[in-house]
C-alpha cells in the first residue's frame, strides 16, 4: 500500500530537530510494495546559493533601479496543498508539477544567546553561515566550528552503504564547479556535500569534476555491438587490467618498507586503485531494454580562470565560469543513465559550491535562452558573482527577481534529470516512479545566522526549503508541504526511508 | 616597544587580540632533532609539479593535471602534503590522464624517438623493450630500476605480439601501455623518501636519487634532468660540495626562475589577481624581474626585494602608474618621490587581498600581519557577517568613517582590527590597481590621509615607509626564511622545528640577506640529506 497519510501530517507534528515522534507505521512508506521489482534510487542536488538577497523582503525587489514589490519570485511564494502555482525558481518544472514535493519553511536549530562552539544546540548550526550550516543541512549533525565538515554521514551514503556490493559503483559523487575562482583563495572544504560513515574531514568524499572522467569511469565498461569491436574492447579491457595489476603487484614491495604514516597514505591510494580494477572486473552491464550508452560528452569545456574583477561591475564574461550549464547537464545525463543502468543507487550533483563565486552574468545574461531557463518577465541581467549577488552586489538589480533567476537556473538541472527519469520506462511505470530526487539550496531566507538579529537575510537558515521527486516507497509527490520549521533533515529521512533506508535518523535528528 | 625581538621569537605569539593562535596539530617530540634531520612524508605531486613532470618526462605540454584533476588547496603554498588524500575521483582522473598523455606521446613519432632508444625489430623485440624500459622507467621512477622493476613490466609485451585481427598492434603498443602503468605507479606519482639508517637512532640517510628529486622538486617543481640524475648515479650529492655545485647549476635555469616566481606568488598572495589578463601580465613581469634582480641576477641583500628604489615597467605601465617611461619601452625607472618601494609597490600586490570592488584595509593589514610578518590573525568572531563592508555611521560616506566601528574601542572589535586595519590606511592612497589616489575612488570629498601604523612598531605612510619599518624591525626576513621553510617541506613547520627555523634565520642574516646563498646553503646543508620518520 502506498503511504495512507501523506507527509505534511508527519512534519506538521515536528517540533523542533532532535524530537523523536512515536510513528505509526501507516504514516510510513510502504516499503517493499510488490508492484516494486526496480531497486530504488537516491540522489541529491545541491545549490550553493541563497533563496533571496540581503534585506529584501520575499517580494521585494530593485529591478533596472527601480524599486518593485511583486510577489511569486520567492520558491514557496505559493499557497501549500496540491495544485500550487509555480514561482519564478520553479518554472523549469512546468508539467512536473505531480512529480515533486515542495517542503517550505524548514529551520535549523542554533543558539540565539551565544556564539560559542559549545552552546550549539543538537542538530544545530555553529553561528557562522557558510561553513556553520553544511553539517546540520546534509548530515543532520551539529556543527561546533566554522569549518566546511559535515561531522556525520551525509543521506546519500546511507543510501550508498545500504546497497553496498549491489551495483558496480557504490555512489556517483560529482561536481560542476570546477574552480573557487575568487582570486588568492581555494575551496577549503566548499567543494564537499558527500561524506561517508561518520563523518568528518577523513570522510569526505572528493567529487569527480571532470564530466569526461565520470563518463569514462560509468560507460567504458560496455561491451559494444559487432564482433570485431567487441574483439577490440577485449583487447583494450585486458591491457587495462594488465596495466592496474602491474600497478598493484608493487603494493607490498613498497609499503612494507615505509614508516606508518607513510604506509597509510599509500595504503589508501592502493585501495583506491584496487577498487577501480574491482570496478573494470565486475561483470560488464547489460545493455539493453533503456539502458545505453550515452553519447560520450567529449572533452570537458575549459576551466575558467579567477575572477578579472573583484564585484558587480567588474566580473565580466571570460572569468570565474567554466560552462557550469553544460558540465551540470552532462553531468545529469550521467546520474540518469547510471540509474537505468543499475550501475549505482546514489548520487549526488554539487552544482555550484558552498558559497559560490560562479560569475553569474553567464546565467543572468543567457536566462531565456540558456534551455530549460525561463527569463521571468521583469528582469535586467544581474552583475557580479553568485555570492556577491544575494548581498546585493549590484547596486540596480537586487532583491527577490534576480536570486529567483539564478535559483532558477539551478533547478533547470534538477527538472532536467527529474524528465529524463519520468520519460524512461521500467518494471511498468518509469525510473522517477523508483527514485527519490533532492533538491537543496544552501541557505533559506530570514533571520541573520551570525547575528542573529537582522531580518530578511541570506546567511540564514530559516525558511528552508527542499525538493523532493520521484515515487519510491510509496512517496506521493505534487504538493506544497509547510514544514512549520521542521529540520531540513526531517526531508533527507523521509527521502532515505522512501529509498529503503530502514531507520529513522539522520546524525542528531529522528522522525 | 619590543621591535628588536621581532623575527622568529615574535612569530607565534605577537596576537594580543583573542583567538586561537599556532598550530595544534603536533603529534608529540619527534624522534630525532630537527636541527639534524626533518621529519618527511610521501608527497604527491601537486598539479603544477605533475604537469612540469610531464612535460619533461614525455614532451606533454597541454597541462593535463589542471584539467582532470581536482584544483589543489593552496595554504598558501600548492604543496601540502598534509592534507593530501587520494580518492576514486584522483584515481580515476589518473588513469584517464595516464592513458591520454601516454597515447599522445608514443603515438607521436618524433617525442616516440625520444623515448624509445632503440628500432625495434618486430612487436616482440624483448631486448628493444627492456632498454627502453630501463631508460623511461629510470626518469619515470626517478631512480636506478632493478632487473625486477623491468621484468614486473615485461607482460606488457605480450599485447604487442598478440596475433589479433581487431587491433593494429605493434612493440609501440606496449610502450604505450609501459608509459600508461608508470604515469600511475606511486612511485611516479608520490614523492615517496625511504632512506637508510644510520648511527642516530630514527635518522636516515638519503640516497642520492632521493636527494636529486628533493632538489629539482624544490628548484625547478620538476624531476631531475640528465645531468642531476647523472650527479646522483655518481654518489655527488651525497657530500655537500656536491649538492652546492648542482644547485648553483640548477639556479641557472629557466625553470629556477619560474619557480621562484611562483613561490613568490603563492606566499605573497598574487598568484591570482582580479585584473584583466593584459595588466596582470604587466605586473607579472614586474614583479618578477625585482625577484630575479635581487636572487639570480645581482646576488646580495634580498631585502631589496623591499626596499628597491626603481621598477621594471614598460611603456604602457608605467602610464598606468604615472611613472616616467622607461628608454627602449621597457626597463627600470626611479621611484624617487612616489612613496613606493620594492615589490609593496607594484599594482600585483597592492591588487592582493582586495574586497568589495575596491582595497580592504582590513585585508591589506591581515596580507602584511600574515605574510609579511608571519603572524596569525584570528578569524572574526562567529557574530560578525564578514562578507558584508563595514558600513558605519549612517550618513558615513568615506571610507575611514565607514571603518569607525572596528576602531571604537567599546566595541569587541577594536582589538583585533587595530592590528590590521592601521596598516591597510596607511596603503590607501594606493587603488586596488596600484595607482596613487588623492582621495576616494569617485568621491572627492574623502580625502585619503593614507598614514599607517604597525601597533608597536611605529607609523607609516605608504609602501615605501611601511616597507622600511618591516625590514628594519626584522619582521621580514624571519618571515621569508619561515615561508621558504613551509614550501621546501611541503607543511607549516611544528613547535618542535622552531629552533631550526631560528637557526636558518640566524644564518640568512649572517649570509647579508644573500638569498641565493641561502638557498644553496640550504641544500648544502647536512640535514637536507637526510630524513626522519613521521610521527603518527
Amino acid at each position: 500500500m502506498a503511504m495512507k497519510i501523506n507527509r505534511r501530517a508527519i512534519l506538521k507534528g515536528m517540533a523542533g530537530a532532535a524530537v523523536s515522534l512515536p510513528l505509526l507505521e501507516c504514516m510510513l512508506p510502504a516499503r517493499q510494495s510488490a508492484a516494486q521489482s526496480a531497486p530504488a534510487r537516491y540522489a541529491i542536488l545541491f545549490a550553493g546559493q541563497a533563496l533571496g538577497c540581503d534585506n529584501y523582503a520575499k517580494n521585494e525587489s530593485r529591478i533596472d533601479g527601480q524599486s518593485v514589490t511583486e510577489g511569486g519570485h520567492f520558491i514557496a511564494d505559493t499557497g501549500y496543498g496540491r495544485g500550487f502555482a509555480l514561482t519564478t525558481p520553479l518554472l523549469p518544472l512546468q508539467g512536473m508539477e505531480n512529480d515533486f514535493t515542495m517542503v517550505s519553511n524548514l529551520a535549523i536549530p542554533f543558539n540565539a544567546s551565544s556564539s560559542d562552539g559549545s552552546a550549539v544546540p543538537s542538530a544545530g548550526a555553529y553561528r557562522d553561515f557558510h561553513g556553520g550550516g553544511c553539517s546540520p543541512l546534509l548530515s543532520g549533525t551539529r556543527s561546533t566550528s566554522p569549518s566546511y565538515v559535515c561531522n556525520g554521514i551525509t543521506s546519500d551514503q546511507v543510501i550508498a552503504e545500504l546497497n553496498a556490493g549491489q551495483t558496480t559503483h557504490r555512489s556517483l559523487v560529482v561536481r560542476s564547479q570546477p574552480g573557487f575562482y575568487v582570486s588568492g583563495y581555494s575551496f577549503a572544504g566548499r567543494q564537499y556535500i558527500s561524506y561517508g560513515p561518520g563523518g568528518g574531514s577523513g570522510a569526505r568524499i572528493e567529487a569527480q569534476a571532470s564530466p569526461q572522467v565520470a563518463y569514462r569511469s560509468l560507460f567504458t565498461g560496455f561491451v559494444p555491438n559487432g564482433d570485431e569491436d567487441a574483439a577490440r574492447f577485449d583487447f583494450e579491457m585486458r591491457a587495462r587490467r594488465s596495466v592496474l595489476d602491474l600497478v598493484l603487484e608493487k603494493r607490498a614491495r613498497l609499503v612494507n618498507n615505509l614508516g606508518r604514516a607513510d604506509q597509510e597514505r599509500l595504503e589508501r591510494h592502493f585501495d583506491e586503485i584496487r577498487d577501480l580494477e574491482n570496478r573494470i572486473n565486475a561483470l560488464p552491464p547489460n545493455v539493453g531494454g533503456q539502458c545505453s550508452v550515452p553519447t560520450d560528452p567529449g572533452a570537458d569545456p575549459p576551466i575558467g580562470g579567477d575572477h578579472q574583477g573583484g564585484g558587480s561591475g567588474s566580473v565580466t564574461g571570460g572569468s570565474g565560469y567554466s560552462d557550469e550549464h553544460t558540465r551540470s547537464r552532462i553531468f545529469a545525463d550521467l546520474i540518469h543513465m547510471a540509474f537505468v543502468c543499475d550501475l549505482t543507487r546514489a548520487a549526488s550533483l554539487q552544482i555550484t559550491a558552498f558559497q559560490s563565486h560562479m560569475n553569474a552574468r553567464p546565467i543572468a545574461d543567457g536566462l531565456g535562452t540558456l534551455p530549460g531557463t525561463t527569463r521571468p518577465a521583469r528582469w535586467a541581467s544581474v552583475g557580479g558573482d553568485l555570492h556577491e549577488v544575494g548581498h546585493n552586489g549590484d547596486p540596480n538589480n537586487r532583491g527577490q527577481i534576480p536570486s529567483a533567476g539564478l535559483l532558477q537556473w539551478h533547478i533547470s538541472h534538477y527538472a532536467y534529470l527529474i524528465d529524463k527519469l519520468r520519460s524512461t520506462p521500467e518494471a511498468g511505470g518509469n525510473v522517477l516512479d523508483n527514485s527519490v530526487i533532492v533538491f537543496t539550496a544552501e541557505a533559506g531566507h530570514g533571520l541573520q545566522l551570525n547575528d542573529a538579529s537582522s531580518q530578511n537575510q541570506t546567511h540564514s537558515v530559516e525558511n528552508m526549503v527542499m525538493l523532493m521527486a520521484g515515487r519510491a516507497g510509496g512517496l506521493s509527490p505534487g504538493e506544497h508541504v509547510n514544514g512549520n520549521r521542521a529540520h531540513p533533515a526531517t526531508v533527507l529521512i523521509s527521502g532515505m526511508q522512501a529509498a529503503g533506508y530502514q531507520g529513522n535518523s539522520l546524525g542528531d535528528v529522528s522522525l | 616597544m619590543f621591535s628588536r625581538v621581532a623575527g622568529v621569537v615574535a612569530l607565534a605569539s605577537l596576537v594580543s587580540c583573542s583567538g586561537q593562535i599556532g598550530r595544534s596539530t603536533d603529534s608529540g617530540p619527534p624522534a630525532v632533532d630537527p636541527i639534524l634531520a626533518v621529519e618527511s612524508g610521501a608527497r604527491r605531486l601537486s598539479q603544477a609539479e605533475l604537469d612540469n613532470t610531464l612535460r619533461d618526462l614525455l614532451g606533454e605540454d597541454s597541462a593535463p593535471a589542471a584539467r582532470l584533476l581536482n584544483e589543489d588547496e593552496f595554504r598558501p603554498f600548492d604543496n601540502d602534503y598534509t592534507i593530501q588524500q587520494a580518492s576514486e575521483a584522483l584515481i580515476t582522473s589518473l588513469e584517464a590522464l595516464a592513458e591520454e598523455v601516454a597515447e599522445r606521446a608514443i603515438g607521436d613519432a618524433g617525442r616516440r624517438a625520444e623515448l624509445v632508444p632503440c628500432t625495434p625489430t618486430g612487436g616482440g623485440d624483448e631486448q628493444c623493450f627492456r632498454a627502453f624500459l630501463d631508460s623511461f622507467l629510470s626518469r619515470a621512477l626517478r631512480r636506478e630500476v632493478t632487473a625486477q622493476d623491468i621484468d614486473a613490466y615485461m607482460p606488457l609485451l605480450a599485447f604487442a605480439s598478440e596475433d589479433n585481427a581487431a587491433v593494429d598492434n605493434d612493440f609501440y603498443t606496449a610502450a604505450q601501455l609501459a608509459v600508461t602503468a608508470a604515469l600511475q605507479d606511486p612511485e611516479f606519482l608520490y614523492r615517496v623518501e625511504q632512506g637508510t639508517p644510520g648511527n642516530t637512532p630514527g635518522l636516515l640517510e638519503l640516497d642520492g636519487y632521493e636527494i636529486a628529486s628533493r632538489m629539482s622538486y624544490l628548484l625547478w617543481a620538476s624531476m631531475p634532468d640528465e645531468a642531476l640524475f647523472a650527479a646522483a648515479g655518481a654518489g655527488s650529492l651525497e657530500s655537500p660540495q656536491g649538492r652546492r655545485t648542482e644547485a648553483l647549476r640548477m639556479l641557472g635555469d629557466p625553470k629556477a626562475r619560474n619557480q621562484l616566481h611562483r613561490f613568490h606568488s603563492m606566499w605573497l598572495g598574487y598568484r591570482s589577481i582580479p585584473h584583466s589578463p593584459e595588466l596582470v601580465a604587466a605586473f607579472n613581469r614586474e614583479t618578477s624581474a625585482l625577484i630575479d634582480r635581487v636572487i639570480l641576477d645581482e646576488p646580495g641583500s634580498y631585502l631589496r626585494l623591499f626596499t628597491m628604489d626603481e621598477t621594471f615597467v614598460d611603456d604602457s605601465l608605467a602610464d598606468h602608474y604615472g611613472l616616467p617611461r622607461p628608454p627602449d619601452g621597457e626597463g627600470w625607472v626611479s621611484y624617487e618621490g612616489t612613496g613606493r618601494a620594492g615589490i609593496l609597490g607594484h599594482g600585483s600586490l597592492l591588487a592582493a587581498f582586495s574586497k568589495f570592488e575596491d582595497t580592504s584595509p582590513t585585508q591589506r593589514g591581515i596580507l602584511v600581519r600574515t605574510r609579511f610578518m608571519c603572524e596569525n590573525v584570528p578569524r572574526p568572531p562567529p557574530n560578525v557577517d564578514a562578507d558584508q563592508p563595514p558600513q558605519g555611521a549612517m550618513d558615513a560616506v568615506c571610507k575611514y568613517e565607514r571603518y569607525a566601528e572596528h576602531r571604537d574601542q567599546s566595541s569587541s572589535c577594536a582589538s583585533c582590527h587595530s592590528l590590521v586595519d592601521p596598516i591597510g590606511f596607511g596603503l590607501e592612497n594606493y587603488d586596488v590597481a596600484g595607482r596613487y589616489r588623492e582621495h576616494d575612488d569617485g568621491l572627492p570629498e574623502c580625502v585619503i590621509e593614507g598614514s599607517g601604523e604597525i601597533v608597536d612598531v611605529g607609523n607609516f605612510s605608504g609602501p615605501a615607509e611601511l616597507s622600511r619599518l618591516l625590514v628594519d624591525n626584522d619582521y621580514v626576513d624571519a618571515c621569508a626564511v619561515q615561508q621558504f621553510l613551509t614550501f621546501a617541506l611541503g607543511r607549516p613547520a611544528s613547535s618542535y622545528e622552531q629552533e631550526l627555523l631560528q637557526e636558518m634565520v640566524e644564518s640568512f642574516r649572517s649570509g647579508q640577506h644573500d638569498f641565493k646563498a641561502f638557498i644553496v646553503d640550504f641544500i648544502a646543508s647536512e640535514r637536507f640529506a637526510r630524513r626522519a620518520q613521521e610521527r603518527l
